[in-house]
Parts: structure tokens; C-alpha cells; sequence
């Protein structure tokens, strides 16, 4: 049902659909059970914005698995920080998500290939979301990166536009292994960045990085996409350009709310992003993040995490452990 | 016009202009910081004059000029910074935080103008600041106290303050008598500073003992919200916290080995009881966990065994403060008293007046050499 939805998102109502996975997922599920509980919420809810968020953190502590155990075909996990643990996503069937992956790369008008890829392939990676689905995209020979060195002879042969996939840490060292050299890739040529920097103790903005492998690699920055995802979602978000706002598939909705009250913050406020994610068939539909943004009409404005933004006097706080 | 040649005269001038500030400082008598340069150079004036050292004599010598590099929301350590260069009788350089420190300026406006000409204040950090200064003191985050040292020629005074944190331990209060005070500690500079406590580790004696001691110091941060509210959050801060509230919300449905209480419509404070000893660090603002204290504390510190400000302890015993020595803080207090450090305490581990002086001895013509 939910793959046919995906493919024809005109055919069925978000209130159709999401309810139902609510349902579902209350008799299947007992964390999520007993959390609806201790919330007042009943299986059967009327709208998807009655359905509740489980807290991304969840996936570290509980087992959000919508069906039986034996039946996991792959688990997907987070980075964890000392001592906190990994999150885990649990799947019965990975033909959702990766219907998911590319529609919701279609449907954000996206080329369709050929890819290079900056990362590693799953059999490298066999519990990281983003290698799978950049191999939902891309086929094998085309991940460029394998066991971590970077192939920069396949950007320098290149004869057509390619799309290339890869995270901002490998784009960065894509631009440092250049060092004075720049390739200029194929006339529209293409890149989709993702993730951050966590763990390498880097940051670069945005803006930056896309200036960077402007003046390295011939992209225009306004070719550039980023990617925002999670490993607790299904579905994932596109913006273009260094300022693009990210805008959802037809199966997800994204609401940017006052983390405190969860109601709905006006254009151009900061809130908390809630998302509803069709795809999340075996887990939890409604996921509240900890990423921050900025409601800007359908689309949102992405400010992520940013440690740096939080005024502090000498107390070493939760967020600077994630920095160390 | 004032003499401030003598370090008593200085002392008695600072004092004048922190008394309204006492509840920052604590007690900041001229009595008190002599007492302080007396601790720590081993006369209180040996500023001023040569004392006896051994078979000789020796004095202190100020640096000329020390930089402070302060952070913001805590105004009392860039006070006690800046006090402890003026009653050096140095020259300071103070770098503020982007928005400033009103607390500051409010001081130096007290100051008389002697003194006042001794402190320059900007909230960028002027060219030539790092290079003219014979001493740098910096309290920041580890990053930018990396950044400064790596700025400073070697050989120069280097006193860096990084990011802490600060737990409390209740070894035995079976009528939670210092549950008053552990609010108060969590709550004052709406945890901050460096010696604000985040998790309260307490001794189970019978079963249930920490979760019930949560729950006390759930009353008591209610009061003391009631008497003092605390300061506006940014978004991200109530995201940090929101977040945090959920998080542990959704766990206490499913697991009775997690529990939590809230305070207010608009997150004032929020008590964590979590069975899991291991150190979780706070998102600041009033928000405290209370764990049982394990058999291993500095184990379950985890990696923030490396950053651990102050202890506090209930009951506050030599006995106690050595049995929790592995946890490497620079101070042992009661619970209650975690934001009220003396003047003396060895902040970092370092004596704050001694560090930044050096010494000259002098050694008279005996008999026989004349």
C-alpha cells in the first residue's frame, strides 16, 4: 500500500495513510505503545498531526521494531558518542525505502546519473543508511572511494556531466587532495553533499565548501545539493545551492514547532523539526528531531546543531562532548 | 587622590566596589583579599616590600600587564579574574564576550579613577593585546583556549581555564537535608559556571534512596525557582532542554529505571533520576540528574573524568574527599556551598595570584664578604 502511495502520492490522502501506519505500529510495537499511553493517544487517531514524535534519541534506548525480530532483513545505525550507545533502525523490507530513495530523488528533479561516489559502498559499511542509499542510486563500480582512498583519477578521465555523491567530509578531502591542482569536471556536472563533519573535529559552512569545490572541481555552486537525512527516517529532503531551502516528498511531511508547546511556529521563526515520514513503515511515522530550523512557507531552512550558537559560561555542557 | 602603591590600598579600594556584588563573589573584604595574597605569597605584602625566605629575602613582582580572556554568563569569574590582576596591581586587558558583561563595567565604574586607568575592556580582541601582555589568563572552551595558547610566544605566562564539570556526591543524609542546598548550587548562575553541579550521585543505604532523593530535590529546585527565576533562554537552549525532556519522557513510559520531574510551563528547572550511573552531561539551565552512586565513580565519569570542576559533598569529610580522589577536581565542598569557592581556591588546580608573579630575592652582604 504504502510503496503503490509512494510511487502515486496523488492517490491517497496523508490522513489516509499515516493514521493507518499509527494504528499499526500501536499494536505492533510496544515502546511506541506505551509512549502513545503515557500520552493520552489512542491507536486511532483522526490527522497525522495527531500522531506522536518519538524522540530521535528513542532509537538508542528502545526497540522501535514494528514487527517480529527474526524477520529483520537490515539494521541501520547511528554514530554513537561515548558511553550513550547507537540508535538502530529496524526494517522487515528494504523495497519502501528504497522506492523511497528514488522517488524522492526524481520527484526533487535530480539527475539520474552517471554518479561518482565519495563514500563507502555497504559492503564496506553494511550498517550505514547513507551508504545504502547512495547504492539505491549508484551502482558499484561507481563508488570512487574504497576502503577510505579517494580514486581522483575517475574525476580526471572523466569525458560527460556526472553527479557526484558523497559526504561534506569527503568533498573536503576530494579539495584537499587536490591540493594546487583543479579538475574541471564535464559541463553540468552535478554534486549532492550530506552529513557533517562529526567525529573529525572540522566544520565548514556550507557556502564555503560549495565555493570550494566551485573553484576545484568547476561546479557551480548553484549545481550543488545537499542532502538532509537521518538514520531514524526512511525518506530524505533536498535543497540547492549554498542558501536552498530543503523541501519535502509528497509522503513527508516536515513542521517546523516550538520545542516546548510543539505548536506551529510562524514564517521565518526558529523552531524544533517534527518529521512525518510515510516511509517509515516497520518503526514510528512521527520523529522529533534535534535539529533546529526555519519555517520558510512549505520548505524549511536548516540550521542543524550548531554547539557554537549556544551562549555558555565555563560548564562543560552535553553539546561540547559531541565536539570533542 | 588615592595611593594605590601599597597592595592594602588597592585591596581596600576593590573592596569598596565589589561589596554590591557579594552575591556573585562572596565575601570581598580588604581583610579577605589580603588574606588571599597572603595565602598565596606567603605574605600579604609581598608585593611591596622584601620578607623573610629562607636565609634570604624576596619579593613579588606583578606581570606588568596580564590579558584576561573572559566567556560569557559568567560574569563572577571575570570579576574574580580582573580582581586578582588589580589587586597584583597590573595592568589588565580584559577581552569580553561578544554582548559584553554589564557586571563589569558596573565594577569598574565603581573603581577609583587610579585603578579605573589600569583596566582597558573591548569586546574584539585588539591587535598587539596578545603580544603586549606578560601574562594570559583565558576561560573559555577548550578550542578557544587551544587557539590562544597557540598564539602566545613560549615562555610567557599561560593560565587557561578550560570548560568543567561539577557533580555532587551524597554519601549518607537520610532526611535530605542538603536537598536546599543542591538546588541552590544547580540552580545559582543557572549552572554555567564551572562548578555547577549537573548529576547529584547518591549512596543508596536502602533501595529507592536516590529516586527518593530526586524527588526532594525536585521540591526544593521548585523553591528555589520560586524565589529565583531563571534567566531568558535562547532557542537553542530550550530546544537542548525540550528535547532532553522528551527524550526522558518516552523512556519513563516504558522503564521504571528512569523517572523525571518538570518544573514549569517554561522549563524553570528539571530533575532527572536515572538508574544508569554513567556521568550524563547537562544541557544547562537548571536541568540536574540524580543517579545512585556506583562502586566505580570515576569509571562511570566516563571521558568527563578528564573535566571535573569541583565535588560537592554531603557530609563534607577529608575522609570522603579522599575516598573520591581519583575524580581529580581542584575543590572538595559541602553541597550547598559549590558556588561559593573562597578567594584561596586553587581554580584548575593552579594557586590564581602565585601563577602569574615572579619572584626576586635578595640576599644581604654578610661579615665576611664586605
Amino acid at each position: 500500500m504504502v510503496q503503490a502511495w509512494i510511487r502515486q502520492p496523488e492517490s491517497r490522502s496523508f490522513d489516509e495513510i499515516l493514521p493507518r501506519l499509527h494504528d499499526f505500529h500501536y499494536l505492533h510495537n510496544a515502546p511506541y505503545r506505551a509512549f502513545c499511553q503515557s500520552l493520552g493517544v489512542d491507536s486511532l487517531v483522526a490527522r497525522w498531526r495527531d500522531i506522536p514524535c518519538v524522540p530521535q534519541s528513542a532509537f538508542k534506548h528502545a526497540d522501535l521494531r514494528s514487527f517480529p525480530a527474526t524477520e529483520t532483513v537490515q539494521t541501520f545505525r547511528t554514530s554513537g558518542t561515548t558511553g550513550e550507545g547507537f540508535g538502530q533502525h529496524h526494517f522487515r523490507t528494504l523495497e519502501v525505502y528504497e522506492t523511497a530513495v528514488r522517488e524522492g530523488w526524481r520527484h526533487a528533479g535530480l539527475p539520474s546519473g552517471p554518479f561518482l561516489v565519495i563514500a563507502p559502498h555497504p559492503e564496506e559499511a553494511p550498517h550505514s543508511s547513507l551508504s545504502h542509499m547512495l547504492a539505491t542510486l549508484a551502482a558499484k563500480e561507481e563508488f570512487i572511494a574504497p576502503r577510505g582512498v579517494i580514486d581522483l583519477n575517475r574525476l580526471r578521465d572523466l569525458s560527460a556531466p556526472v553527479c557526484l555523491l558523497g559526504t561534506a567530509l569527503g568533498f573536503l578531502h576530494v579539495v584537499e587532495g587536490l591540493r594546487s591542482e583543479r579538475i574541471v569536471l564535464p559541463a553540468g556536472s552535478t554534486a549532492m553533499e550530506t552529513g557533517g563533519y562529526k567525529g573529525s573535529g572540522r566544520y565548514i559552512e556550507r557556502a564555503d565548501l560549495y565555493t570550494m569545490i566551485g573553484e576545484k572541481l568547476g561546479i557551480a555552486p548553484g549545481n550543488i545539493i545537499n542532502e538532509y537525512g537521518m538514520t531514524e527516517l526512511s525518506s530524505q529532503f533536498y535543497a540547492k545551492g549554498p542558501r536552498g531551502l530543503h523541501e519535502s516528498p509528497p509522503w513527508v511531511r516536515a513542521v517546523v514547532v516550538d520545542p516546548v508547546t510543539l505548536q506551529d511556529v510562524a514564517e521565518g521563526e526558529t523552531g524544533i523539526l517534527l518529521i512525518y515520514d510515510g516511509a517509515n513503515v516497520g518503526s514510528v511515522v512521527g520523529i522529533r528531531t534535534q535539529d533546529l530550523a526555519v519555517k520558510r512557507g512549505n520548505a524549511f531552512e536548516l540550521l542543524g546543531r550548531d554547539p557554537s550558537a549556544l551562549p555558555r559560561g565555563c560548564s562543560r555542557a552535553a553539546d561540547e562532548w559531541l565536539t570533542s | 587622590m588615592a595611593d594605590l602603591v601599597s597592595t592594602a590600598r588597592r585591596a581596600e579600594s576593590i573592596a569598596c566596589a565589589a561589596e554590591p556584588f557579594h552575591p556573585l563573589l562572596g565575601p570581598t573584604s580588604a581583610r579577605d583579599l589580603l588574606a588571599w595574597v597572603a595565602a598565596e605569597l606567603g605574605d600579604a605584602s609581598a608585593l611591596d616590600r622584601w620578607f623573610t625566605h629562607g636565609g634570604a629575602r624576596t619579593k613579588a613582582l606583578a606581570p606588568d600587564v596580564i590579558l584576561h580572556v573572559v566567556s560569557g554568563n559568567t560574569p563572577h569569574a571575570a570579576l574574580q579574574s580582573l580582581i586578582g590582576g588589580l589587586l597584583l596591581g597590573s595592568r589588565n586587558l580584559v577581552k569580553l564576550p561578544g554582548s559584553g558583561l554589564g557586571e563589569v563595567d558596573a565594577f569598574l565604574s565603581r573603581l577609583p579613577a587610579e585603578l579605573r586607568a589600569m583596566v582597558e575592556v573591548s569586546v574584539e580582541l585588539p591587535d598587539g593585546w596578545l603580544s603586549s601582555a606578560n601574562a594570559v589568563v583565558v576561560y573559555g572552551s577548550e578550542q578557544t583556549v587551544a587557539a590562544l595558547r597557540a598564539r602566545v610566544v613560549p615562555g610567557k605566562t599561560f593560565l587557561g581555564h578550560g570548560h568543567k564539570s561539577s557533580l555532587g556526591v551524597i554519601w549518607h543524609d537520610p532526611l535530605f537535608e542538603s536537598c536546599p542546598g543542591a538546588a541552590r548550587d544547580a540552580s545559582l548562575f543557572d549552572q554555567q559556571g564551572c562548578l555547577s553541579p549537573q548529576v547529584f550521585y547518591v549512596r543508596e543505604e536502602y533501595p529507592g534512596s536516590a529516586r527518593q532523593y530526586a524527588e526532594k530535590l525536585a521540591s526544593a529546585m521548585d523553591q528555589f525557582s520560586g524565589t529565583h527565576p531563571r534567566g531568558p533562554l535562547a532557542i537553542e537552549e530550550k530546544a537542548a532542554i525540550a528535547n532532553l525532556r522528551a527524550a526522558y519522557r518516552f523512556r519513563a513510559a516504558g522503564d521504571l529505571r528512569v523517572a523525571l520531574w518538570e518544573g514549569g510551563a517554561h522549563l524553570d528547572w528539571t530533575v532527572i533520576y536515572e538508574e544508569d550511573a554513567w556521568f550524563t552531561a547537562s544541557p544547562l539551565n537548571r536541568v540536574v540528574f540524580v543517579k545512585p552512586l556506583p562502586q566505580d565513580l570515576a569509571r562511570a565519569m566516563g571521558p568527563a573524568v578528564d573535566y571535573v570542576g569541583a565535588v560537592g559533598l554531603w557530609p563534607c569529610t577529608e575522609e570522603l574527599a579522599d575516598r573520591f580522589a581519583a575524580l581529580g577536581p581542584s575543590r572538595f565542598c559541602p553541597v550547598g556551598n559549590m558556588q561559593d569557592p573562597p578567594w584561596t581556591w586553587h581554580n584548575g588546580g593552579v594557586p590564581r595570584l602565585a601563577s602569574l608573579v615572579k619572584w626576586v630575592d635578595f640576599e644581604p652582604s654578610s661579615s665576611l664578604t664586605v
